[in-house]
């Protein structure tokens, strides 16, 4: 029995915000910026996202990989993730688990902590 | 239920045995969520859409502090020109089809994205050696949420004048609590230590929240505060 290509829907509902956050790029300066940044000085793991997102609603692949590369690189992979999905779920296949291998959990830790630095060291 | 929300809150106050029994099939605890949040998040939506309504009139009147202004080096008349080209605000009756459609959806969407960033957190903790899939979160979420409610009805007293303004920090350290609280259920359903529950809210706060969260928090601030 097939199933519904969730992750492929929400890519498409994801395609279709980054379209019209760029829209609405004139209302992004109205955004306050980040609180986190703003106490302490230095960027979260997150900060760039916005500015990454609005690129990437411009067409301007480089910008966004300046100010997001790992959301910029997932933004790349959405495509596979959508071909991926619907082929699963033609076949009625279930989503698989997320692996229970450390390595797996640390190498996404690492992913994570490692886009903090980089955000941080370069200021974002 | 005899009483309305006192399993949730006995839940909230012992949360370690609120979800030691049996879980309920997902369809059942996202229908309770569903008719216990959507009623109070609709009453907390149009109680915050009359408040944002005054200040902007209020805004339209005149209502800013035009002598301090004046002291910030603004000229008070500039400003109250640009107010008067200000258009009136919209009747609440016109917002309301639009509340009806947009809470119900805000709710299940929440629901969904508490789902995703925390069974990630408890992935990245270990905590999924159960072998109990999304779905599982999912019912946690379900049930964790539906109890978490009865913080949507406390937050209502920030509508009150003046009591509102002095619970704004009481009722942030509750909605602190309420966000930490679904780690009981998540560790509960998936069979591991409440402490990967807890922490799995907690990295979602920090992974998400860095950002998010801190501009959430000024915005929550802001509206009980304000008006």
């Amino acid at each position: 029995m097939r199933r519904v290509p969730w992750l492929a829907l929400g890519s498409v509902l994801a395609g279709l915000g980054i379209w019209v956050s760029a829209r609405l790029a004139p209302l992004a300066g109205l955004l306050p910026g980040c609180a986190f940044k703003q106490f302490t000085g230095y960027a979260c793991a997150t900060c760039g996202l916005t500015r990454c997102i609005l690129a990437l609603g411009r067409g301007d692949w480089r910008g966004a990989f300046h100010w997001h590369p790992v959301a910029a690189g997932l933004a790349l992979l959405l495509p596979v993730a959508v071909l991926w999905d619907l082929r699963r779920a033609w076949r009625g296949e279930a989503y698989p688990g997320l692996p229970e291998s450390r390595w797996a959990r640390l190498a996404a830790w690492a992913l994570v902590l490692g886009t903090w630095a980089l955000q941080a060291v370069r200021g974002i | 239920m005899l009483i309305p929300f006192l399993d949730s809150w006995r839940a909230l106050t012992h949360p370690r045995e609120a979800f030691q029994d049996l879980p309920p099939p997902l369809g059942v605890a996202l229908g309770r969520m569903v008719a216990v949040w959507i009623p109070l998040a609709l009453g907390n939506a149009l109680l915050t859409c009359w408040r944002a309504l005054q200040g902007y009139e209020a805004l339209r009147k005149g209502g800013l502090p035009l002598d301090l202004l004046a002291t910030a080096g603004v000229d008070p008349t500039v400003v109250e020109d640009l107010l008067k080209t200000l258009p009136p605000a919209l009747p609440l009756t016109r917002l309301l089809p639009w509340l009806l459609v947009l809470v119900p959806l805000g709710v299940l969407g929440t629901w969904l994205h508490h789902a995703v960033w925390d069974h990630t957190g408890l992935w990245l903790l270990g905590g999924l050696k159960a072998k109990r899939g999304f779905r599982t979160s999912l019912l946690a979420e379900a049930e964790a949420l539906r109890h978490a409610a009865l913080g949507t009805l406390v937050g209502l007293l920030s509508f009150l004048p003046l009591l509102g303004g002095l619970l704004s920090i009481p009722l942030l350290l509750l909605d602190g609590y309420l966000w930490l609280f679904r780690g009981f259920a998540l560790a509960a359903r998936h069979d591991c230590e409440p402490w990967r529950g807890l922490a799995a809210t907690v990295i979602h706060a920090m992974l998400l929240g860095c950002c998010a969260l801190g501009l959430l928090t000024c915005l929550v601030i802001l509206l009980r505060v304000g008006a």
